[in-house]
């Protein structure tokens, strides 16, 4: 016997993942060819040869895990787990529905969130070089503040690459807005105006042609989309556009490629591409050595990323050249950032070629997210301790019959990762064909859910165990500590005076209640936001854009004609149309303002209302150095008589003449800002603006595109009603509140199907004590008393810790996401204390009136 | 069923088994295989073929005496099934019947 000298290890190991019933037969092989071994080879040899076997045996028709079976038999408990779970499920099919419905539900808010996130972090990772392309921003102190642009001085460029070695490839984008032909389709279009090296920098693959035509300062590559609007599903490689630059330089392009359709997750793109050099038709001042002139973006491609460092900090020699160019907007840094992290950082760069991702959404569903899936959770403890219950003869069994407390918790928590499972399938399903869905119609966002993406699964199998858990660990915990013979004398009382169970419950209330005031209030305010003063009347204006001083001439012509028409005006910019910036000098700083320059008929169309003061005179000239401000900015510069104050701009002295007052220009998220007024000159008209007799507005529309056509059928018409400016926003927010009333309802659905799963396993349990009851005679009322009185409690506390918290939250909310909201009042917090009364009440109604129906000898004879 | 047919190895064991006669256990036939392959086989691939063989029906087993060498364990005996001898048979007369076809020069 010379069994010492087996490798102790790998015995071990074979027994363990060798079948039980193998083991002998197999294990009586190797040894006695261990101890054949040995006599021929020695003992070192035959160890070797031994391991090697035992190691050659992990194969399926030997492994079966036999010992780990025996030794952790509850492995082996899971299919009776399984079972009885199931049979549990099967046999109180309401709360069972409760649970699983509620936690799909929630599942299903969260997988919106997880969609929405997840596009959000995936814009713009495509392409292959977005850790090497970096877009340069300059940081700029305006009136105190820091900000960083994404506009860049246009000789940078080829500065930087003449200066730098390390720098691989340079790339300019300017956009500019141009009227593009084919045959007689007119349209006005944006125009990308990039370096070759664009689409070497961006991955954006060619469905046509070929990528190195941008060379070519005559091709043009299009877009998708574009290609369908003007070609639809033909090839369009080698046709001609004609391009009208803005002073009317008409220019040819051969479309030489056409862009595969972008991923959805994008935020650059472009409609059409052309060669930069472009520019020196597109502007007659171009001048490549103008520090003074700032295109788009300039983006530099940089292969090693240690060169990274050398050229941010060497960048600092182009401020001085900058700033004495251009000493209006002085630069204090430039910063690069990476087209990875560009989408991320968007929101803090102004005016770049990427737009902003809303961390504030992110914040916002999350939370709402998180507040229905608790609101899920709760649900399942407090009717997994109620009915519970039904169930203590079989713990009481499964501890006589040897299983320790830990063995119940584990049962209970694979019961609950169990149903958990189903709730995480249903809730994918319901995500998948209906919620997500639905959110895409409301935003117009693309979200999907992609089945083949492994984060998905990892996420889904996290949620899997953060709620099977989070909401199967107290009962379990609960459950598992009785003692058996409490359970078999029966002298265990459950449910009922557990003071969690009502904690949860309230906890619950209040949930409910803050989701329903939250629906009411956004309700509100939308309604609110939709009646809400522009400030000015825009529902009888009409305006249209017009491209030079005589066109203005003929529709002003024409228009004047029309007995409806009430007012024309000229202007160079319109409310809700943008507003460039100026700079005012003050004795003490220079300061920004928006700037509109408009005729004197321009107050009156509008409806703006003059406060003070008066609007400008017809007489153009006499006007000229004359300013009309709004009342945000008096209250900025703490004018106290502005009226006759004097401001300084572009070196000229403007005299304040009248204050109009606040309007909004832009929607309701954004903040009023100081604005100005000046006399436009009849050249500079871009925009002719009518006010028009009230109900005649469709009339006169018609009348103008009829004159538009008229006079201009090669520029496509751009114009409508002043009220259809802000129409996008208020889709935004008519979908906002659709979707916060959706939330408030499911999370209405889950407080009263908590509550109602609640009341009735609580009713059932106490079957036997209204039966005695109803023998002894009491009355219908009684018992509604006695039922309702234990809940009276908790819906007070309930109400008095939501209403205020409901209350702060909300506005809280409001404050953040809109600029002006509504004043806040306490309707939100009476209807949904109304309605969660009323959940309650029927409910109880529903309960007593199947015991007063019953038959109190079948009440008495349950067991 | 997967099919009667013998593989080239399960055929070899069968063999073996039948020359072992008394003494067809594990171990045995391992090491019978091996001088007539001349190469190693671990005992874990030969457990995949008996495996399969006794699915199949060709082999039964039966557990014999426990052994002092083996650290008390019991042998596990294989013989043939009339049903393994069977397919051998026509396992040898198919081969038998393709030789016979074979054209003289073909070997040379």
């Amino acid at each position: 016997m010379i069994d010492y000298q087996l490798p102790k290890l790998y015995l071990k190991l074979f027994e363990w993942f060798c079948r039980t019933e193998l083991f002998e037969e197999l294990q009586g092989d190797l040894e006695e060819a261990f101890e054949e071994n040995i006599k021929l080879y020695g003992a070192r040899k035959a160890r070797n040869i031994y391991r090697l076997e035992v190691l050659k045996m992990i194969r399926p028709s030997v492994v079966g895990f036999g010992q780990f079976y025996s030794k952790f038999n509850h492995l082996i408990m899971f299919k009776n787990y399984f079972k009885t779970s199931m049979r549990s499920m099967m046999r109180s099919p309401l709360s069972s529905f409760i649970n699983v419905f509620g936690l799909s539900v929630a599942i299903g808010i969260c997988l919106i969130v997880y969609a929405f996130i997840d596009q959000d972090i995936s814009v713009d990772q495509f392409h292959k070089n977005k850790h090497e392309v970096h877009v340069v921003t300059a940081f700029s102190n305006e009136d105190g503040e820091l900000l960083q642009y994404g506009q860049t001085p246009l000789p940078l460029a080829q500065m930087l690459e003449k200066d730098f070695p390390q720098i691989d490839q340079v790339c300019r984008i300017e956009d500019l807005g141009i009227v593009l032909k084919y045959g007689d389709k007119v349209f006005h279009e944006r125009v990308r105006m990039v370096d070759p090296t664009f689409l070497e920098m961006f991955t954006f693959p060619m469905q046509w042609g070929d990528t190195r035509s941008l060379k070519d300062p005559n091709s043009i590559i299009l877009s998708d989309e574009m290609s369908v609007k003007y070609f639809g599903d033909l090839n369009p490689v080698g046709k001609d556009l004609l391009m009208k630059f803005e002073d009317e330089y008409i220019k040819s392009f051969t479309i030489s490629g056409v862009a595969a359709p972008f991923p959805k997750s994008h935020a650059i793109d472009f409609d059409f591409l052309v060669n930069f050099e472009n520019i020196r038709q597109a502007e007659t001042a171009y001048d490549p050595a103008n520090w003074n002139r700032s295109i788009n973006a300039t983006l530099i491609s940089i292969r090693n990323p240690s060169n990274i460092d050398v050229i941010s900090d060497g960048m600092d020699a182009y401020k001085l050249l900058q700033n004495e160019s251009n000493p209006n907007r002085p630069i204090e840094s430039f910063a690069l950032v990476s087209i990875a992290n560009l989408h991320a950082a968007s929101n803090d760069i102004i005016n770049g070629i990427s737009y902003g991702m809303r961390k504030e959404g992110w914040v916002i569903l999350s939370i709402m997210a998180g507040f229905i899936l608790l609101l899920a959770c709760m649900n399942y403890i407090n009717i997994g301790i109620v009915s519970a219950a039904k169930r203590l003869k079989e713990i009481g069994v499964r501890k006589v019959i040897g299983a320790n407390r830990g063995l119940v918790i584990i049962q209970f928590l694979a019961e609950n990762v169990l149903l958990t499972f189903f709730a995480l399938l249903f809730g994918l399903f319901l995500a998948y064909s209906t919620f997500i869905p639905w959110f895409n119609g409301l935003f117009g966002r693309g979200l999907e859910l992609v089945l083949m993406d492994i984060d998905l699964w990892i996420f889904l199998f996290g949620m899997l165990l953060l709620t099977g858990l989070a909401s199967g660990i107290y009962p379990a915990l609960y459950i598992s500590k009785f003692q058996v013979v409490g359970i078999f004398r029966g002298s265990v009382r459950l449910g009922k005076k557990n003071p969690l169970t009502k904690i949860f419950l309230t906890f619950q209330l209040i949930l409910a209640f803050i989701a329903i005031s939250g629906g009411v209030w956004f309700t509100q305010n939308n309604a609110y936001q939709s009646t809400r003063s522009w400030g000015y009347e825009p529902s009888e204006a009409l305006y249209v854009d017009v491209p030079d001083q005589s066109a203005f001439d003929q529709l002003y012509a024409s228009m004047s004609q029309n007995p409806n028409v009430l007012s024309i005006s000229g202007s160079s910019q319109h409310l809700g149309h943008g507003m460039p910036k100026v700079t005012l000098d003050l004795p003490d700083r220079k300061y920004e303002v928006g700037q509109f320059a408009v005729d004197a008929y321009y107050f009156e169309t509008m409806g703006l209302d003059i406060l003070e003061g008066r609007a400008f005179k017809p007489n153009l000239e006499s006007d000229k150095r004359a300013i009309v401000v709004n009342e945000q900015f008096v209250h900025n510069l703490a004018l106290q008589q502005p009226i006759g104050e004097i401001v300084k701009m572009d070196s000229s002295r403007f005299e304040i003449v009248g204050v109009v007052k606040d309007f909004h220009n832009w929607d309701f998220d954004t903040k009023i800002q100081p604005m100005i007024f000046k006399v436009a000159a009849t050249k500079d008209f871009r925009y002719l603006s009518m006010k028009v007799r009230s109900g005649k507005q469709s009339d006169v529309y018609q009348g103008l595109r009829e004159e538009w056509m008229g006079h201009f059928p090669n520029t496509p018409f751009q114009g409508g009603y002043q009220e259809g400016v802000f129409s996008g926003y208020f889709d935004y927010l008519d979908s906002s509140a659709e979707f916060m009333r959706a939330l408030a309802i499911v999370a209405i659905i889950l407080a009263s199907l908590g509550l109602y799963g609640l009341i009735t396993l609580n009713v059932s349990g106490r079957v036997r004590e209204f039966s005695i009851r109803k023998v002894l005679g009491a009355s219908v009322q009684s018992v509604a008393t006695m039922i309702t009185k234990q809940y009276v409690l908790l819906f007070v506390l309930s109400m008095l810790i939501g209403a205020p918290a409901g209350y702060f939250l909300i506005e809280t909310l409001f404050d953040t996401v809109f600029a002006y909201h509504m004043p806040m009042n306490y309707s939100g917090l009476i209807i949904s204390a109304c309605f969660l009364v009323s959940v309650l009440l029927s409910t109880i109604f529903t309960q007593v009136r199947k015991i007063s129906r019953s038959n109190p000898v079948d009440g008495l004879k349950v067991e | 069923m997967k099919g009667s047919n013998l593989g080239e190895f399960q055929e070899i064991v069968l063999l073996s088994i039948l020359i072992l006669d008394d003494e067809a256990y594990g171990l045995k036939i391992q090491q019978e295989l091996s001088t007539r392959l001349k190469r190693t086989m671990s005992r874990g691939a030969l457990h995949t073929a008996l495996t399969r063989l006794e699915e199949k029906g060709f082999i039964s087993s039966h557990t014999g005496g426990a052994t002092a060498e083996r650290g008390g364990r019991r042998k596990r005996f294989y013989t043939l099934t009339n049903a393994g001898k069977e397919s051998l048979k026509q396992a040898r007369e198919l081969r038998e019947e393709m030789w016979s076809l074979v054209p003289k020069l073909g070997l040379s």
